[in-house]
């Protein structure tokens, strides 16, 4: 009965998978932002209504507002995992054939959130002969950097929004990294302290495999910090937003947002002809293109240049060539990154540490409980992470894809809701929770994100696990060469473009 | 060095047609069957509970004690209690148990069953909280009449004619003689009714080798008794008495014509038996023998050859 | 608004020095049980502890490259290897009785105490600048830029020196058979080249 009733096509599974990511983001999404809202306006200016002159209880709202970053990826990280948790079941039953979990809530949408439960109410079981402070130690050193590390990609993504402004860190990326590379020293510590030799396995495995390809993603990430001229991740994010680059030119800041363009890359660009001598702002058409993923605006300014017709013929076709090797380089390193960061956070091809089939369960075999738990939900907001991370340094971080003049009514358009949303609020007295530029940018941000992370659903449906000779061959004597060379390639394509 | 390029992008590309592949996957209608909401389509064929059909048009339950289920069984799960009927002096059904915890569902019982009566219904869910209760007794086993109807149809089994007797018996009773006459009344009516008084006469008439075999029917029935009651008896039975495996070979081929026919076989070799505790011998065996078999072997025939026997079978009984 | 650079200038004196406090309570535990704790492989992640506490002081000091720096390199790359070479050469080693010397005692306390005098003159005698302006905020380009012109020599060498290292740890951990055009060499020189190799390992 039911295959004469069935359509073709599995119209009505994609829809619900759609429609169910589309209410999960949301939440995720206004969750966010309300939380960064009331801790970060709302509070805050309460007290300094209440304050009056008492300076105490201005510092304080003061440092209520600096804590807004942290508490923002407090509330997101666990919403977040929650619906990636699904959203991996989900989406892999659609590439498997099948239909997932969707007996929890409507279309299975409360499933993790029973799974939590049960976790949060089993027991916490120490294993015998296990060392019980590490053990406990474990999940947390795992765990927690992944809240610490993601703090600068809120400032990135959010276009350096005042309230994220405080983790706007000079090194940046490179913080982003360090933090990133700590959760290894959890697993190794909980492999170690369980007392298992699955888990010990896992451990080692995991450690000698990160460690392995820490190099070619560390690598990759520092190409592109040196092909745009800065390790903040705010700037990079800045560099290939085509609003931004359009704001260079004609907006009320423009001259202060030059200069600081001029700070980023003045020094690094010395071929000439320069883009300053036809206006940075010509790079805003160019949409995406503008993406490090693209070459970044180095990419770009030969397009600007080329259509300004600032080049000879033969420095035409030679720049061209290398623009062109840029690109591939550019996309290379991505996949590079991309490749690395799997391997960092032990995802299917890479998931040796925790390979169900040769060693149970790996480093968290002996886990159960709210310390399971943990390990999960670093799991997936480790992959949260390194997705964020490949936006802000290759697909143009909260910037919109579309040239900055077709995007520029959109902008219009939600400025205005968003005034108009302010303006109600202004009435019973709160201060303003829209602001047009960090809606977008959180919204594109969100969405890119969530295509690397479908895309890495994608990826474990389709790559089989490899084998452990195989991981290191492929990670020392492929990518570690593949990356130094790209190195070398970039550092010459920028200055020769 | 371009052996490398070249393998490192047939490799990508082998990759990108591999992502490309399961994506494609993910507009495939799910093969997930989300079962307690939908029951899954079960063939007709499927080898679930044991169940005892009745008849689906007269709703007579078609159990006749031959045992042959409980004899086949590897797991020894099928517990059948009867006991002669006194009216009838066939084996009449008490209880029938089956213990499902020990049922290996093989459906050897329903291969063997003469009159289809035990059966493999599609049902599987037996889960239950103790060993005890997998253990049904013949209440719980007994399907009713339009379950009985859906699984025949299902199956394809052929409809159990109804009973001979009923119709065919009354008729030939009140033309013809006395002992035929009154088991027929006694039969379709009440099984366990009649039996209590008519038993001990008739567990007494007949010889002690007849009734057990004639109740184990066909292939162990007493051939001297079967043989000589032959000629009143139908062609089924005569198929049996002379070559037990010619029978089962017919019986498996034609089902469809039999399956009616093999209820009647079978009671009518209880009244050969009954009938042989008058006569000792008979010597025209031989060549009503051959005829017989014909008939059996002929599926058209069955039904007709059925009722033939039926009118014929008081009067010989009478003669005798 | 603030930066965490900021923060540092508007923040009083008196923060730092609490900071400064919390992150030594934290250490000087972690780097007594590096001392003490019979049990090597957690000795090891206590060292882990340690340096990331080190990472802190950086950090405090303004020296956020360095700080990351020390917290990825040494916290988790070195210490991390280190931990697993001991795991994977001598898992028994805490159990083994240790060995009790003590009529060595007295001469290694004094040379302990020497070796703390000697550290702690080096440390008085040499003058440490102190200026009272902050670091810029944008001190990686200064790190960057002094690393590759004014120090650009002693950051080869100490690059020429790694590679050497790690060249030299792969050649002993290479096993010569696979050397093609050379000898096979016999089993006392395979075994010990796999000696060799625990060698490198830890």
């Amino acid at each position: 009965m039911t295959t004469a009733a069935a359509a073709p096509y599995n119209i009505g599974e994609i829809w619900k998978f759609v429609r169910l990511s589309l209410i999960w983001m949301g939440i995720i999404f206004g969750a966010v932002w309300l939380v960064s809202w009331v801790v970060g306006a709302v509070i805050p200016a309460l007290i300094d209504q209440a304050a009056g002159k008492d300076a105490v209880l201005h510092n304080l709202a003061n440092i209520i507002r600096l804590l807004t970053p942290l508490i923002a990826v407090m509330v997101f990280i666990p919403i977040n995992a929650t619906y990636m948790v699904l959203a991996e079941r989900r989406g892999l039953a659609l590439l498997t054939v099948r239909k997932g979990p969707n007996r929890v809530g409507p279309d299975g949408f409360l499933q993790t959130g029973a799974d939590a439960v049960k976790l949060l109410f089993k027991e916490n079981i120490d294993p015998e002969g296990s060392d019980p402070l590490m053990f406990t130690l474990a999940p947390i050193i795992f765990f927690a950097p992944s809240v610490f590390g993601a703090i600068p990609l809120l400032a990135a993504v959010t276009s350096d929004h005042e309230l994220f402004h405080i983790v706007n860190l000079p090194t940046g990326i490179f913080y982003v990294l360090a933090m990133s590379s700590i959760p290894v020293v959890g697993i190794v510590m909980g492999g170690w302290a369980s007392n298992n030799k699955y888990s010990l396995v896992g451990g080692l495995r995991s450690a000698a495999q990160a460690i392995s390809y820490e190099i070619p993603l560390v690598l990759a990430v520092i190409t592109v910090c040196l092909l745009v001229g800065t390790l903040n991740v705010v700037d990079i994010a800045w560099l290939q937003n085509p609003m931004a680059l359009a704001g260079l030119d004609n907006s009320p800041q423009a001259a202060q947002a030059l200069q600081r363009w001029e700070s980023i890359r003045g020094a690094s660009h010395m071929a000439a002809p320069s883009i300053s001598s036809i206006g940075v702002n010509s790079l805003a058409d160019f949409g995406f293109l503008n993406w490090n993923i693209f070459g970044g605006d180095k990419f770009t300014s030969y397009l600007a240049l080329l259509a300004a017709g600032k080049y000879t013929v033969e420095a035409a076709i030679f720049k061209g060539l290398a623009a062109l090797l840029l690109i591939i380089s550019s996309f290379l390193l991505c996949g590079l990154y991309l490749t690395g960061a799997c391997a960092e956070i032990n995802r299917i091809p890479f998931d040796l540490p925790e390979a169900e089939s040769e060693l149970v369960s790996g480093y968290n075999t002996e886990y159960s409980g709210i310390r399971f738990a943990i390990f999960f939900l670093a799991e997936f907001t480790n992959l949260f992470i390194v997705s964020t991370i490949a936006v802000v340094m290759w697909f143009g971080g909260g910037s919109s894809p579309f040239p900055a003049t077709l995007y520029a009514p959109v902008m219009q358009a939600l400025a205005g809701v968003c005034g108009a949303v302010n303006e109600v609020l202004k009435g019973i007295g709160l201060p303003a929770i829209l602001e047009a530029t960090t809606l977008s940018g959180a919204i594109w941000a969100i969405a890119k994100t969530y295509f690397l992370v479908y895309f890495a659903i994608l990826v474990r449906g389709t790559l089989p696990r490899f084998r452990i000779d195989q991981l290191m061959d492929f990670g020392w004597k492929r990518l570690i060469p593949l990356s130094l060379i790209l190195l070398l390639t970039v550092t010459f394509l920028k200055e020769l473009i | 060095m371009f052996a490398l390029v070249g393998r490192s992008i047939e490799s990508l590309r082998q990759v990108a047609r591999g992502l490309g592949t399961v994506l494609k996957h993910a507009a495939r209608e799910p093969i997930t069957k989300e079962f307690p909401d939908t029951m899954p389509q079960l063939a007709g064929h499927f080898r679930g509970r044991l169940a005892l059909a009745v008849n689906p048009q007269t709703g007579d339950h078609l159990c006749i004690s031959c045992l042959q289920c409980e004899r086949v069984c590897p797991d020894k799960c099928i517990q059948i209690t009867s006991h002669k009927s006194p009216e009838t002096n066939k084996p009449e059904l008490i209880n029938f148990k089956i213990d499902h915890g020990l049922c290996m569902f093989c459906g050897l019982c329903t291969e063997v069953c003469p009159t289809n009566c035990i059966i493999n219904t599609n049902d599987f869910e037996m889960a239950d909280y103790s060993r005890e209760s997998l253990v049904y007794d013949l209440k719980k086993l007994t399907l009713t009449q339009d379950e009985s109807a859906h699984y025949y149809s299902k199956k394809e089994l052929p409809m159990p004619k109804p009973k001979p007797k009923p119709a065919a018996k009354p008729a030939a009773g009140a033309a013809a003689a006395k002992p035929a006459a009154d088991k027929p009344a006694g039969k379709p009516e009440a099984k366990a009714e009649a039996k209590p008084e008519a038993k001990p006469e008739s567990a007494e008439a007949k010889p002690a080798a007849a009734a057990p075999e004639a109740k184990a029917a066909e292939e162990s029935a007493a051939k001297p008794a079967e043989t000589q009651a032959k000629a009143e008896d139908s062609a089924a039975k005569a198929i049996e008495t002379q070559a037990k495996t010619v029978e089962t070979a017919t019986k498996a081929e034609e089902t469809a014509a039999k399956s009616g026919e093999t209820q009647q076989k079978a009671e009518e070799v209880l009244k050969a038996a009954e009938a042989s505790t008058k006569t000792e011998e008979s010597s025209e065996k031989p060549e009503e023998k051959t005829r017989e078999i014909d008939l059996g072997r002929v599926p058209a025939k069955s039904d007709e050859a059925a009722e033939t026997k039926a009118a014929e079978e008081p009067k010989k009984e009478g003669e005798q | 608004m603030f930066n965490l650079n900021d923060l540092a200038h508007a923040a009083s004196a008196h923060l730092e020095i609490c900071l400064f406090y919390l992150t030594a309570f934290i250490m000087i535990p972690l780097a007594y049980g590096v001392l003490l704790d019979r049990n090597i492989i957690r000795a090891g992640f206590l060292l882990i502890g340690v340096f990331g506490g080190i990472s802190a002081l950086f950090l405090l000091l303004q020296a956020q490259f360095l700080a990351m720096a020390q917290l990825m390199i040494y916290a988790v790359g070195i210490t991390l290897v280190v931990v697993i070479a001991l795991m994977l050469t001598n898992p028994n080693l805490e159990y083994e009785k240790s060995v009790e010397l003590p009529q060595q005692q007295l001469p290694a306390f004094l040379t302990s105490i020497l070796v703390f005098l000697v550290l702690y003159m080096s440390v008085l005698s040499e003058a440490w600048p102190v200026r009272n302006e902050l670091p810029s905020a944008d001190n990686i380009k200064v790190l960057g830029t002094s690393l590759l012109t004014q120090y650009s020599l002693p950051f080869e060498f100490a690059s020429i020196l790694l590679l050497v290292a790690l060249i030299g740890a792969v050649m002993l951990a290479k096993s010569d058979h696979f050397h093609p055009g050379e000898e096979i060499l016999g089993n006392e020189s395979i075994s010990e080249t796999e000696g060799n190799e625990n060698v490198v390992k830890v």
